[in-house]
Formats: structure tokens, C-alpha cells, sequence
């Protein structure tokens, strides 16, 4: 992952939900209340890199006492909704709806959590999204129009990683085609 | 910095290695051996055949000076019955590629083609474009590694030579719609983690077309992966003196 990765950084700012645990003083414009210290316990949504290292750091110098400054909880976009959706059938969530970054941001909550359940969830509904990407990919680099016939609702619901596949087969079958117009002269 | 290539050859160049290939011809004109940086080529005496690499015997057929035997695999016969193995008698695999070339020693006994009858390690194992496996004596029924560009190019310049073209031409977009579906499918391998995708007997083409796809999705998988690997690995190593034997396990995992 590059440094300048645009995904990477989106990614870092899509917000997730978190409680503090302790009261935070000058923090009350979080919660729309300023002039107000922030109360323990109070939901908000914070920027996932920010949220990731409170939830990791400890509170307290001294490593006797581990306890984090806020608790991460999953963000909506991987709810036990969706993710039930998704074992149902992977192709009829839009998953750009969810998130533009879906997988980045599963694969950073999963290093969080270590969810074997999700991951295997993931990864039967990236394999499968993918083999139909190929295909409306395929249409659309071996014939001249770009409108995807009969697709258009599943295009659309492509999330970041989905759409660079895309781009990858259609430039493929792309390519070939264009030889093969060639190949006469 | 990034290559303005992805890795990989482009079909242009693979359409272009597949020039080196060799294919049968019926000269209609004598021709001297030329010698070129990969070898004399055959004296052309008509009508002896002769075998050529690709690129010379467009150039003789396009000058009128030669005509090209088809290899017995683009037969529309042979088509149609890869087509057949291909959708109804196994419909995961691609078709095997054809069986190592073997030639007669002469006293009855056969062994395979430019090879030590005693195979030392550090030998030459051929490959193509140096098998004859366009040529006239190829076996029908077995789709070489250079297939689909050696029927596109004879289908383009040698069309009046290729028996029954127009059919031809119809059976390998079948056989080509095919196999790309197969390509697709076979990531969805992938799936249950760890599984590897069986791409025995698939043309240099068809790599070309779908290599950025098969490796972004392998890709896929294990960033989502990852993170349990990970976690995986480090209980492994935790119990690594009583699961030592998991280690060829983890090798053909997706790394």
C-alpha cells in the first residue's frame, strides 16, 4: 500500500462508530453540544484512523492498565443485515451503497476484530461479484458500446476494488479484440 | 514508479512469438536454404512439403510463392469435438494440451522429440514456439499453446487454404466463448481459501486476455484473507514443535 494510495486514505477517513470511555473535556462539539465536555459512554463517529489508535493505545502510560481510550464497535456498512444479505446472494448488493471502499474497510475492521465468519462471507462474495464483473467486463471490452446490456444495476453497485477488476478484464479482452482487427493487415 | 505495462505480454507480442512457430508448406517455386539467426531454413523444392516458422510462409503465401497446410487440429472435425470434450464431457477442465511429440527411432520403438532417451536434470525441455505443434503431423483433437492466434492469422491470410474457413471461423468463437466462461468460473475456486486454479492447457492468448483479471481477484482474495492468515500463522508458530507437518499445507495456501 502505497503512501499515496487515494483508496487507502479514503479509506482512513470513512467514519466508524465508537463510545469513549472516559469524559473528554472541549470534545462536546462531537456529540452537537458544545461548551460541554464529551460524556463517557455518548456514541459518535470518528475517522477510522483516529478511532483505530484510541482503541489500541492505552489510557494510562504505566502498561499495567490496559484499557483503551474508546471501544470500536462495526461500522452499519457491515452489519449482521448486510453481511446476512450478502450470504444470501452476493450480486444483489449494491455494495458501493454500503461503502465506496467496502473491502478496504472490512479488511481494516477484520484486522481489528478477527472475524472468521465475515471473512469467509468476504471473501465468497468478492470470488463470486468478480466472475460476473468478468463478464459484463468481457461484453463490454469485446464489443464497441460501453452499455452494459441488462447490467446496469449490478455496474453501478461496484465498490473500489471491484471497479480496478473491472478495468483489468475489460483492458484484457480489450486488447485481444483489438489485435484480432488487426491481424487482416 | 510505475511501468506503463502491466507484467505480461500484450497479445500483440504474444501474436508475435507465435510468428516463430513452425508450419507446414507446399512451395510452388524453388526456394535456396536461407540462413538466418535461428537456423537454415529448408531448401523449397515443389512440390516437397517443408516445414517454416509462421512469418516466412505468410510472406511466401502472400507472394504467391507457396501454400500453407493447416494443422489437423483446425480441422472443423477436430473443433467440434474439443468443443464437444470442452462443454459435455468436462466441463471444469480447459482440454489437455497435445501429448508430448514423440518420434520414431527407426526400429520400431518411439521416443519424444529432441530429447535425451535418458533425461538428465539441466536438460533442454522444449517448449513452444520450438514443439512442431502447428505443423501437418500435429496430433487433431489437442489445441496447442499458440491456437488461437495461429487460426486467427491462417484465417486472415490463408483463408483459401484452410478447408471449409467459414466454419471454421463460427466453431472457434464458439470454442473461444467457451473457454473465457471457464476462465471466469475457474476463480471462483478461489473461494473456500487456499485453492489454486487449474489453468492446464490454456493458450498464450488467452493468458494475455485475462492474466490482469485471475491475479486481481487472487489478489483480492488475500488482502481479504489476510488478516486471518495472519492471525493463523501466529498460532501456529505458537504450536509449531507438534504441527510441523502443517507446513506443506501452508505453502500451497494463497502467499
Amino acid at each position: 500500500m502505497s503512501y499515496y494510495d487515494l483508496d487507502a486514505i479514503l479509506t482512513d477517513a470513512e467514519k466508524v462508530p465508537c463510545k469513549f470511555e472516559i469524559e473528554v473535556p472541549d470534545l462536546g462539539y462531537l456529540d452537537n453540544n458544545p461548551s460541554h465536555p464529551l460524556k463517557a459512554h455518548t456514541p459518535v463517529s470518528l475517522p477510522l484512523w483516529l478511532a483505530e489508535l484510541l482503541a489500541i493505545a492505552n489510557r494510562s502510560a504505566n502498561s499495567q492498565d490496559s484499557s483503551p481510550f474508546l471501544t470500536l464497535s462495526m461500522p452499519q456498512t457491515l452489519s449482521s443485515e448486510v453481511t446476512s444479505a450478502l450470504k444470501a446472494d452476493p450480486r444483489a448488493v449494491p455494495l458501493r451503497d454500503q461503502s465506496h471502499n467496502f473491502y478496504a474497510l472490512a479488511t481494516r475492521m477484520m484486522e481489528i476484530f478477527e472475524d472468521l465468519d465475515m471473512c469467509a462471507v468476504l471473501r465468497r462474495t468478492f470470488v463470486t461479484r468478480a466472475g460476473e464483473t468478468a463478464l459484463h467486463a468481457r461484453k463490454a471490452g469485446a464489443s464497441d458500446d460501453y452499455k452494459v446490456a441488462g447490467g446496469e444495476d449490478f455496474m453501478r453497485g461496484l465498490e473500489a476494488w471491484e471497479r480496478a477488476l473491472f478495468l483489468r478484464a475489460h483492458d484484457g479482452a480489450k486488447d485481444s479484440k483489438v489485435w484480432m482487427e488487426g491481424v487482416k493487415k | 514508479m510505475a511501468l506503463p505495462l502491466p507484467p505480461g505480454l500484450v497479445p500483440t507480442e504474444v501474436a508475435f512469438l507465435c510468428e516463430m512457430e513452425l508450419v507446414t508448406i507446399v512451395p510452388r517455386q524453388r526456394l535456396e536454404s536461407i540462413p538466418l539467426l535461428s537456423g537454415a531454413t529448408p531448401a523449397l523444392r515443389p512440390p516437397h512439403r517443408a516445414q517454416i516458422p509462421l512469418w516466412l510462409a505468410l510472406l511466401l503465401k502472400k507472394q504467391r510463392r507457396a501454400n500453407i497446410v493447416p494443422p489437423a487440429w483446425l480441422h472443423p472435425a477436430s473443433l467440434a469435438e474439443i468443443i464437444h470434450q470442452e462443454t459435455n464431457v468436462d466441463s471444469e477442465a480447459f482440454s489437455p494440451p497435445p501429448p508430448p511429440v514423440m518420434r520414431s527411432d527407426g526400429r520400431g520403438g518411439a521416443r519424444q522429440y529432441a530429447s535425451n532417451p535418458e533425461p538428465k536434470p539441466g536438460d533442454l525441455v522444449l517448449s513452444p514456439p520450438f514443439l512442431p505443434s502447428c505443423t501437418a503431423d500435429a496430433p487433431s483433437g489437442y489445441l496447442p499453446y499458440h491456437w488461437l492466434e495461429m487460426s486467427e492469422t491462417l484465417l486472415a491470410h490463408a483463408a483459401d487454404d484452410v478447408p471449409s474457413a467459414a466454419e471454421v471461423r463460427t466453431l472457434l468463437r464458439d470454442l473461444q466463448e467457451v473457454r473465457a466462461a471457464k476462465m471466469r468460473g475457474s476463480t471462483t475456486q478461489l473461494e473456500g481459501g487456499g485453492g489454486v486454479v487449474g489453468l492446464r492447457g490454456v493458450g498464450a492468448m488467452e493468458l494475455a486476455e485475462s492474466r490482469g483479471f485471475v491475479q486481481g481477484v487472487v489478489d483480492g482474495v488475500r488482502k481479504i484473507g489476510a488478516s486471518v492468515e495472519q492471525a493463523r500463522r501466529e498460532d501456529e508458530e505458537r504450536g509449531y514443535g507438534d504441527e510441523g507437518a502443517d507446513e506443506s499445507d501452508d505453502e500451497m495456501g494463497f502467499e
